[in-house]
């Protein structure tokens, strides 16, 4: 909202430099974004927060100025004439609740001519548009006391007023050229034959004040905000006048508005007022007291204020206040302060004019509700295993929860769409983290951003919610990604990346089961019991041209909500003092043949087997068609003394022969 | 035989100068003590000699092989250092390093802040029921309020059309905590919130929040400032200050936006636009959350009682928070995961 510091003289005499002023009111709550100056005026532009509704008015500013200037604003209002009577039409209100207050004043023998100076300074410095003296008038009218005003061609009305609803399609065409369908959400005024304006919203073209026109008929009125709202809503458009409607006009400032025009609109543009009739009954405002505590207020704020300083206060924001006795006071709002309704209310207008840089800065002993302490934990959770994540050389990434609802699918779960989507791109919940892996992936090896001394693979991880619909509605779900890209090896760091993020969750008794996964060749589910906490795998080549990598990309996905009820209890685990020895072993092994197997023949006895470890492994010359070669490094230990050479020999040359034993299996 | 120790000390030492590695070094103590050395050959003649020269020469020759011994064991111990010379201008081998996200950090550092002060960190979920994220929070339906807050609606079914969004704040954490549990609370939430805002330098229809609230007997506006003065001096510098500006929002009341003094121009308010702070823009001062006293109407939406009540309640952007912290001037930087940019904050 614009207003100018001339405009405002007509009230109240500034007598601070325009800078000043602006920071007196930014500390105050009315934040000045903007002030320029424009020829002799000075041009503040303010922020008005939903509550302040006396803020749409130079009257409701001039007030606050006069606060912040420790004053109190002294307004001379109009005495309206109410005469003569109207009598050639009437005024028919359909709905009260729609309009409960509707006055009309008839004004003959006009001249229309192009603006008045003052009037057009006061229009266009407040961010108006300047269209003739009529218009300008009923503008400045409202810029003053906040009540939107219209004017109609009388001549060009037929018959009675009627404040109604309209009916389905019934057509309107503003005064900005746009021909409107209307609905029952519309509430309209109307003459006996047609529509002639969206009450409060526009004015239409086929009554409107043109050079030609010689008489008017000046409507002012209280419409429901509400009916407002929704009636502008429908007509897609949004107005001065709506703007103000919708909150809420200053009732009891309408009879001078709609007199102080009509008196400005003879003294501007000739002719004479010839009729006045009221329709519905000014909205009887509430006649508040609060009841408020310098005590309770001094407990609010943490400060004991003199009596006499909030006294004063509140009276310049034109509060009546009442002594009841030394602690509690009787406060009554200005009548255009519809948002001060509580003690609260009346605490921050004293506050926000005393200062809060008044106000001391305390540390509070802060106590709390035992209770609550074990909600904390999924928060930790996610920080320590992102910690640990990070450790693992993964670099935590963070993308938009919004994508496509045509979007990659992993498993098969119900997609949440977006009702009001900003765009197609982001018009659903993502139901997996892939995307916006492969979209930083993507964005950083087309950037090279690694560094050209890197060997080019990327590491990342994300934990972030997930989203999908269920036969109960939706779930919500905590979920760890990891991604590498690179080559076909990676897929066992990745592996390994899982195995160690489940020990350090003490999770041990998972494994890994080769399942099938849209879009995903070499995918493995990870398990445990019954319980499916996630998979990994590899991205098909479909979708790799799809996503246009050319690297492979490996990822995986853990359920943090199922990994949490699996996780155990950190416990020491003794190891054993005595050494361990270790032997190699050079096999050969038809392609056919998992190293599962090999696995599970090698740890067939266990007695003293520590550890298996694969030193290599080799496909190609020298080895079969159809085969692979590894090289594996047994380390033998016992917990009880330290083994011979010999009885390490033993036990190895059994596992040669069981080895030895199996079909399209050799030593080397 | 006395010229001929003398002899070969002078060829050791000379030899001893030029030793470069550890394998010389033993090179050396094979040609001078070694079995087949001149030293071996002196030592065999011993023998042969008269009586008393056994003893002086015998003494002679062990002082020689002592005087040899100690120096090859003096150089032992640096002998590696001799051993190659490699070009130590070479760019080091860069090993990959893990990282977590600026903004967890940042939102891990500023909830750490709060629990030193008593406060707990608890999570709320994104997809909110409307009166949580509205009305419980004094934001009615169809009320102009309600136009500051533009929120993504989510179509979950057609019996709940409506009913569910993506929460447009995190003070609905603030209503499921309350709701549950008893005052006294002390409680700091952070998350992701959304808004359908379009994508520019500075918004994002995804972006972080920070809500923090506490609720007590003896709650005041005082207790609100303390908590944030050393919430800010804390995170950003010992001197900042504080500003507090009237404000509106539908759950606090009174309702306050808080500017901290410019860290970097120390709040040194400059005219000259040339010389102006880039940061503050000259103003000194920089907004970076909002905060007030809970409406009483939202505490009676949670069942607390609002006369034996009392609390505050404070909400900022954790974005904003990193952007001005580390002068991150894009806030599409934080989602777009550039390892250029990841690997500036590691942990
Ligand atoms: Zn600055």
């Amino acid at each position: 909202m614009r207003f100018s510091l001339n405009f405002i003289q007509e009230f109240l005499r500034v007598d601070v430099s325009p800078k000043e002023l602006a920071s007196l009111l930014t500390m105050a709550g009315m934040e000045v974004e903007c002030l320029e100056k424009q020829a002799t005026d000075w041009i503040f532009d303010i922020e008005v927060t939903t509550n302040r509704y006396d803020w749409l008015s130079m009257l409701g500013i001039a007030r606050e100025i006069a606060v912040v200037l420790g004053k109190k604003l002294k307004v001379d209002y109009p005495s309206p004439v109410k005469k003569p009577s109207l009598s050639t039409r009437d005024i028919v209100i359909e709905d009260k609740r729609d309009c409960p207050y509707y006055i009309g004043r008839r004004i003959e023998g006009i001249k229309v001519s192009s603006p008045k100076s003052w009037l057009q300074e006061r229009i266009l410095n407040c961010g108006l548009t300047s269209v003739n003296d009529i218009v300008d008038i009923t503008n400045y009218s409202m810029l003053k006391w906040g009540n939107p005003l219209h004017a109609f061609d009388a001549d060009r009305l037929e018959g009675n007023i009627y404040i109604r609803r309209a009916k389905k399609n019934e057509l309107l065409v503003g005064i900005d050229g746009k021909e409107r369908i209307l609905t029952k959400e519309n509430l309209v005024i109307s003459d006996s034959k047609k529509v002639i304006a969206l009450a409060g919203i526009i004015g239409g073209k086929n009554t409107e004040v043109t050079e030609t026109t010689k008489n008017i008929f000046l409507e002012a009125a209280v419409f429901s905000p509400l009916t407002v709202r929704r009636s502008r809503r429908a007509a897609g458009l949004d107005t001065e006048s709506s703007y103000r409607f919708e909150r809420v006009v200053p009732s009891h400032l309408l009879e001078y508005a709609s007199y102080e025009a009509a008196k400005l609109i003879t003294e501007v543009s000739g002719g004479k007022n010839k009729g006045y009739k009221v329709a519905g009954k000014k909205p009887q405002l509430e006649k508040k007291s609060i009841m408020i505590s310098l005590n309770s207020l001094s407990n609010y704020l943490g400060l004991v204020p003199l009596k006499s300083k909030v006294k004063k206060i509140l009276q310049n924001l034109d509060f009546k206040v009442k002594d009841l006795s030394k602690d509690k006071m009787i406060v009554s709002p200005s009548r255009s302060r519809f948002d001060v309704k509580r003690e609260v209310d009346v605490y921050e207008e004293f506050s926000r004019i005393y200062g809060y840089d008044k106000i001391p800065s305390e540390i509070p002993f802060l106590k709390r509700n035992l209770a609550i302490s074990d909600q904390t934990a999924q928060y930790y959770f996610k920080g320590e295993l992102a910690n640990f994540v990070a450790l693992l050389g993964f670099k935590e990434i963070i993308t938009y929860s919004l994508e496509e609802k045509e979007q990659l699918k992993i498993e098969d779960n119900g997609v949440i769409e977006l009702i009001n989507p900003l765009r197609s791109q982001e018009n659903a919940l993502r139901s997996n983290l892939f995307f916006g892996m492969a979209k930083s992936l993507k964005y950083n090896l087309n950037r090279a951003s690694m560094g050209t001394g890197n060997r080019g693979d990327l590491h990342l991880f994300e934990i972030a919610d997930i989203y999908s619909k269920t036969s109960k509605g939706f779930s919500e779900t905590s979920t760890l990604a990891l991604s590498i890209s690179g080559k076909k090896r990676d897929f066992f760091f990745l592996k390994g990346a899982i195995e160690k993020i489940l020990n350090f969750l003490n999770l041990d008794n998972f494994e890994f089961k080769e399942e099938a996964l849209n879009n995903f060749t070499n995918s493995l589910r990870i398990n445990v019991g019954n319980c499916n906490l996630g998979f990994l795998g590899k991205l098909n080549q479909q979708q790799k041209n799809n996503f246009d990598l050319k690297e492979d990309l490996f990822f995986a996905q853990l359920d943090l909500s199922s990994v949490v009820k699996n996780r155990g209890q950190k416990k020491y685990k003794s190891f054993s003092s005595f050494p361990a020895i270790w032997r190699d072993i050079s096999i050969s092994v038809k392609k056919s043949i998992k190293f599962k197997e090999i696995e599970k023949i090698i740890k067939a006895d266990n007695r003293y087997l520590a550890s298996l470890a694969i030193i290599d492994i080799y496909e190609g010359k020298d080895i079969p068609q159809g085969h692979r070669a590894f090289t594996l490094r047994i380390f033998y230990q016992s917990g009880e003394r330290t083994l011979t050479s010999n009885e390490v020999d033993c036990f190895h040359n059994q596992i040669r022969e069981s080895l030895n034993k199996q079909e399209d299996l050799s030593l080397r | 035989m006395e010229n001929e120790i003398k002899r070969l000390e002078e060829e050791f030492q000379k030899d001893f100068q030029e030793i470069k590695s550890s394998k010389d070094l033993e090179a050396l103590r094979i040609k001078y003590l070694g079995r087949k050395s001149a030293f071996m050959q002196l030592f065999s003649r011993i023998p042969t000699l008269a009586k008393e020269e056994k003893g002086i020469w015998g003494k002679k020759l062990n002082t020689f092989k002592n005087k040899i011994t100690s120096l090859l064991e003096s150089k032992a111990g640096q002998g590696e250092n001799n051993e190659e010379k490699i070009d130590l201008t070479a760019p080091s081998v860069s090993r990959e390093e893990g990282s977590r996200h600026v903004l967890s950090t940042v939102s891990k550092e500023i909830c750490s802040i709060f629990e030193r002060l008593g406060f707990i960190t608890i999570e709320g979920k994104e997809i909110e029921e409307e009166w949580y994220n509205f009305e419980a929070l004094n934001i009615p339906s169809e009320h102009p309020s309600r136009e500051d807050f533009d929120t993504f609606y989510l179509d979950i079914g057609e019996k709940d059309k409506g009913k569910y969004l993506l929460r447009s704040h995190t003070s609905p954490s603030q209503i499921r905590v309350m709701k549950e549990s008893k005052p006294p609370l002390a409680v700091i939430s952070p998350g992701r919130v959304y808004r359908p805002d379009e994508v520019d330098a500075t918004h994002s229809f995804m972006f972080h929040q920070i809500e923090g609230f506490a609720v007590a007997k003896d709650m005041n506006f005082a207790h609100l400032k303390g908590v944030l003065l050393h919430f800010v001096r804390e995170f950003f510098s010992t001197g900042v200050e504080l500003r507090f500006r009237p404000h509106f929002f539908p759950f606090t009341e009174p309702s306050v936006e808080v500017d901290i003094s410019c860290f970097i121009c120390k709040n040194k308010k400059v005219e000259d636009s040339k010389k102006k702070c880039s940061v503050c823009k000259g103003k000194g001062w920089l907004e970076i959350l909002g905060c007030g006293m809970i409406h009483p109407k939202v505490l009676k939406a949670c069942g607390i009682d609002f006369k034996k009540y009392k609390g505050f309640a404070f909400g900022m952007g954790v974005e904003r928070i990193a952007m001005l912290k580390y002068g991150i001037n894009d806030i599409r930087l934080f989602y777009e995961n550039d390892v250029r940019f990841l690997k500036q904050f590691s942990l």
